[in-house]
C-alpha cells in the first residue's frame, strides 16, 4: 500500500529525513517510533503533500505520491497530532464540511457521518459545539473526520498524545475496529510500548531514517541476541543458581528478592530440561517464564545507536 | 452546481456569531445617525417651503462616504485574519490535506468576507431611501456607486487574504494589510503632491497615474462625475486629483480606471496567496525551470 525509497527532506544544511526506506503492505498498522525530531511528522506530512520532499520516491497504492499529489489525497486520512476545530461548529457541521471538501455525495454522507460518529462513541454529541468536547473526544472526532471520504491508509500523528489512560484505550480499540476493517494505517508515537500491542509491525525512527523494523519480536530478538528467562523461587535461591550454572545455555546470572534473572540461549526443550531439574532438585518454584525484554530499553539501545552514528 | 464549503462552512460560522451581529447593527447605526443628522438639519429650515435639490446630494453624498469609509475599515478586517486564523486554529493543514484545491480555499475565504459586506450593503439600501425623497439621484448612479463599493472591497479583501497567507499572525496581517491601505490612500497622495511640486511647480492638469490605486481618489472622482463635476470642492486643490470638470479628463472616467485597476490587484493578490498557499508550490516561475 505504501512505499517510500530513499526519502530525503533537507532545511539548509540539517537533514529532517535523511535516505528513510519503507515498506507497509495493505491491511497492516505499522508503528512508527522514535523520540521527538526524529523526522516521524515529517514523513507523514510528505506523505500527505503538505510538505515537498527534497528527494526520494513515494507510491501509495501504486501511485507516484510526489508527482501526482492529487490522485492519492483520496486514498489518504490524515491527522495530524494537533485538532485543529472550529469554534462556532456543531459536531456534524464539522464532519460535514470534510465531507463536503472531500466530494462524499450528498445521499451518502448522512448515513457516513452517523456511522463515524458511533465508531468513535460520538453518537450522543452528535449536535454539540465542537469546541465544547473534551480533549479526548476531539481527538476522536478528529480520527471521525480522517475517515470520513473512506480513505484506503489512515495517517496518524501521535493520537493518543495528551490522552487520559482511559482515552488512550479507548483510542486503541478504535484502531483495532479500523484494522479489522481492512485499513492500512501508519501510526507514529515516541512510545515504543504504546504501540507494541497494537501494530502488526513496527519500525523505530531516529535521526531522520529507520533503525530497525519489523515485528516487535523480531526487533526483540535482533537487540537480544539471548532470550531473558524469569525464575521466582520461595526459598533456596542459591541452590536455584547452582542448578542454573550447570546448564551451558545460562548466564549472565542476576538475582534479586527471591528471584533469578537469566540470558538463555536455548530451545523450548532446554527450557523444559531447566524447570525439571529445579522442580525435582526440590526447589521451590513459584514462576517460570520468559521475558519478553523491555521495550523501552530497546527504544533506547536503538536510538542511540543512531545518535552515535 | 457544488458551492464552495469553505464559502458555505464561513457563512455558516461568520453569521452565527455575535460579531456579525454586533458589525452589522453598528455599522447600520452609524449610516443611521448620519441620515438623521441631515434630514434634521433639512427640516430645521422651516421657513422654506420648497424642495431643496441640494439635500439630496449632501444627503446621498454624506451617507455614501460613511459607507465608503466603513467598507475600507471593514473589508481587511474581515479577511486579514481568514488564512492565518485557520493556521493559528491548526485547521490549514487539514483543509489543504483535502481535494480541495489551493486556488478554492482562497476564494471561499474571500467570497465569505465578500458576502458579509454585501449583506452591509444591502442593508444600507433603506437609507439611501431617503435620497429618493427628494429626487435628483438616479437608481443607476446608485448602481455604479455600489458596484464601485464591491470592487473596492473585494481588492481591499483580496490584500488581506495575501498578506493572511504570507504572514503566519492574524495580528500581524491585519497590521500590514491597513498599513497598505493607507499608503495607497494617503501615501499615494503625498508622494503625487511632492512629485508634481517638484517637477511640475503644482502646473498638473491631469489625473495623477499613481491614484489609479487610491480607493479615495477614485471614489472622489466617482461622485465629481455623478454630480457634473459641479462638486469636486476642495479635492480640486489637490494637485494630480484633477477631477473638477470630468470633460477635461480625456477618455475613460478616473473612476472606472481605479474600477480595472482594483480589479487587476485583486487578481494579482489572490493568485500570488493561492501559490503562497500551496504547500507542494514549485513557486511562481516554476514553468522557467522545467528541463
Amino acid at each position: 500500500m505504501l512505499e517510500i525509497k530513499n526519502l530525503h527532506k533537507r532545511y539548509g544544511k540539517f537533514y529532517a529525513v535523511n535516505g528513510l526506506d519503507l515498506s507497509i503492505p495493505e491491511g497492516e498498522i505499522f508503528g512508527f517510533v522514535g523520540p521527538n525530531g526524529a523526522g516521524k511528522s515529517t514523513t507523514m506530512k510528505i506523505i500527505c503533500g503538505l510538505l515537498t520532499a527534497t528527494s526520494g520516491e513515494i507510491t501509495v497504492d501504486g501511485v507516484d505520491a510526489l508527482r501526482h499529489n492529487n490522485k492519492i489525497k483520496e486514498d489518504i486520512g490524515y491527522m495530524p497530532d494537533f485538532f485543529g476545530v472550529y469554534d462556532d461548529l456543531k459536531v456534524d457541521e464539522y464532519l460535514d464540511f470534510y465531507a463536503s471538501v472531500y466530494k462524499v455525495k450528498d445521499a451518502n454522507k448522512n448515513k457516513m457521518i452517523t456511522d463515524l460518529l458511533e465508531l468513535v462513541d460520538l453518537g450522543n454529541k452528535r449536535d454539540a459545539y465542537v469546541d465544547n468536547l473534551s480533549r479526548g473526544m476531539k481527538q476522536r472526532l478528529c480520527l471521525a473526520r480522517s475517515l470520513i471520504h473512506n480513505p484506503k491508509l489512515l495517517i496518524l500523528d501521535e493520537p493518543a498524545s495528551g490522552l487520559d489512560p482511559r482515552a488512550r484505550v479507548e483510542m486503541k480499540a478504535i484502531l483495532r475496529n479500523l484494522k479489522d476493517m481492512g485499513k492500512t494505517i501508519l501510526i507514529s508515537s515516541h512510545i515504543l510500548s504504546e504501540l507494541a500491542e497494537m501494530c502488526t509491525s513496527i519500525g523505530i525512527i531516529d535521526n531522520g531514517k529507520i533503525v530497525i523494523s519489523g515485528t516487535v519480536t523480531e526487533i526483540m530478538q535482533q537487540i537480544y541476541s539471548k532470550k531473558l528467562i524469569k525464575i521466582k523461587v520461595n526459598d533456596k535461591l542459591e541452590e536455584a543458581v547452582t542448578i542454573l550454572k550447570e546448564f551451558p545455555f545460562i548466564d549472565k546470572i542476576t538475582t534479586g528478592e527471591n528471584q533469578i534473572q537469566a540470558a538463555f540461549d536455548g530451545g523450548e526443550e532446554d527450557m523444559s530440561r531447566v524447570l525439571y531439574s529445579l522442580v525435582t532438585r526440590s526447589i521451590p518454584v513459584a514462576t517460570f517464564a520468559q521475558l519478553d525484554g523491555n521495550l523501552e530499553d530497546v527504544f533506547m539501545k536503538v536510538t542511540k545507536g543512531g545518535e552515535e552514528q | 452546481m457544488m458551492i464552495n464549503p469553505v464559502l458555505l462552512k464561513e457563512i455558516k460560522v461568520k453569521m452565527r456569531s455575535w460579531k456579525a451581529v454586533g458589525i452589522i447593527g453598528g455599522y447600520l447605526l452609524i449610516l443611521a445617525a448620519v441620515a438623521l443628522f441631515i434630514t434634521y438639519a433639512n427640516a430645521s429650515d422651516m421657513y422654506s417651503s420648497t424642495i431643496n435639490p441640494q439635500f439630496s446630494i449632501g444627503a446621498y453624498t454624506g451617507i455614501a462616504i460613511i459607507q465608503f469609509i466603513l467598507i475600507l475599515f471593514i473589508a481587511p478586517a474581515l479577511t486579514a485574519g481568514a488564512i492565518a486564523g485557520e493556521r493559528e486554529r491548526q485547521t490549514l493543514d487539514l483543509i489543504l490535506c483535502t481535494k480541495l484545491a489551493p486556488r478554492s480555499i482562497i476564494l471561499g475565504k474571500l467570497l465569505a468576507s465578500m458576502s458579509h459586506i454585501l449583506i452591509l450593503i444591502i442593508a444600507s439600501i433603506p437609507m439611501f431611501s431617503i435620497v429618493f425623497l427628494y429626487g435628483g439621484i438616479s437608481v443607476v448612479e446608485i448602481a455604479q456607486l455600489f458596484g464601485f463599493y464591491i470592487v473596492t472591497a473585494i481588492m481591499a479583501g483580496s490584500i488581506g487574504i495575501f498578506f493572511s497567507t504570507y504572514v503566519k499572525k492574524t495580528i500581524a496581517a491585519t497590521v500590514l494589510t491597513y498599513a497598505l491601505g493607507i499608503f495607497m490612500c494617503f501615501g499615494t497622495l503625498f508622494i503625487a503632491v511632492f512629485y508634481i511640486r517638484i517637477f511640475y511647480n503644482y502646473n498638473y492638469q491631469s489625473y495623477f497615474p499613481l491614484f489609479y490605486i487610491n480607493p479615495l481618489a477614485g471614489f472622489s472622482s466617482l461622485l465629481t462625475e455623478q454630480f457634473g463635476g459641479q462638486y469636486g470642492g476642495i479635492l480640486n486643490m489637490i494637485p494630480g486629483l484633477y477631477m473638477v470638470n470630468p470633460l477635461n479628463v480625456k477618455g475613460t472616467a478616473p473612476w472606472l480606471i481605479n474600477t480595472y485597476v482594483n480589479i487587476g490587484i485583486s487578481v494579482v493578490m489572490l493568485f500570488l496567496a493561492a501559490i503562497k498557499i500551496n504547500p507542494t508550490r514549485r513557486g511562481i516561475f516554476f514553468f522557467l525551470k522545467r528541463k
